[in-house]
């Protein structure tokens, strides 16, 4: 899948992910894609709640080896 | 257009500073106006030294170890995270003059008002919380 942008935010927990998730979508342009890495097992219900509420759109996702991998379109 | 979340923090607590300050910063990262008004035992979340050491309900202490092995940020992290998100921060005035504290007692950017300023960001709120 085409990523504009990759945010590791391994190790990171609650709230963080979100957080920087936010601050990477403001770095972006409407359209493009921003895929996440996260460790943190809240995120697999949080990331798509979060962008529902942002207006974002959950492309797909992935676990690997425990780390949580999501691409998502700025909406 | 956004959303509003609106939160009253009366507690000085660890476990209530983060109950305040995760719910601020999740909202404000999803792009909602976030507003929190300190007061009582709440002013300790914003306080300048109080604010690093707050305190953990007795008995529970072992959960110190728990905040440090889940990676949490500390409450002087999450504020400063919530400032940048343009999280607002209003003092409780009537609060302060009873406990005869001042605004230099507080992080920066901490805004001074009374019930009528919360109220004013609440009524329309889409999400009122009390912590």
């Amino acid at each position: 899948m085409n990523t504009d942008k990759v945010l590791d935010a391994k190790g990171l927990s609650c709230p963080m992910p979100v957080v920087r998730s936010k601050k990477a979508m403001d770095e972006i342009k409407t359209g493009q894609v921003l895929e996440l890495h996260t460790t943190d097992s809240g995120a697999l219900n949080d990331i798509p709640a979060w962008a529902r509420s942002a207006n974002h759109q959950v492309l797909d996702h992935q676990e690997e080896n425990g780390v949580y991998k999501f691409w998502i379109q700025k909406g | 257009m956004s959303k509003k979340v609106a939160i009253i923090a009366s507690n000085g607590g660890l476990f209530d500073a983060y109950k305040v300050f995760n719910i601020a910063t999740a909202a404000a990262a999803a792009d909602s106006k976030v507003a929190i008004f300190f007061t009582f035992e709440g002013l300790n979340l914003i306080h300048k030294q109080a604010y690093q050491q707050l305190p953990i309900p007795s008995g529970k202490e072992h959960f110190q170890e728990g905040f440090k092995q889940a990676n949490i940020p500390s409450i002087v992290e999450l504020v400063e995270v919530a400032q940048d998100m343009n999280v607002r921060l209003i003092a409780c005035q009537m609060t302060m003059d009873v406990m005869n504290l001042q605004k230099e007692e507080f992080v920066e950017n901490v805004e001074i008002g009374g019930a009528a300023t919360f109220l004013h960001f609440a009524q329309d709120a889409d999400v009122t919380l009390t912590f």
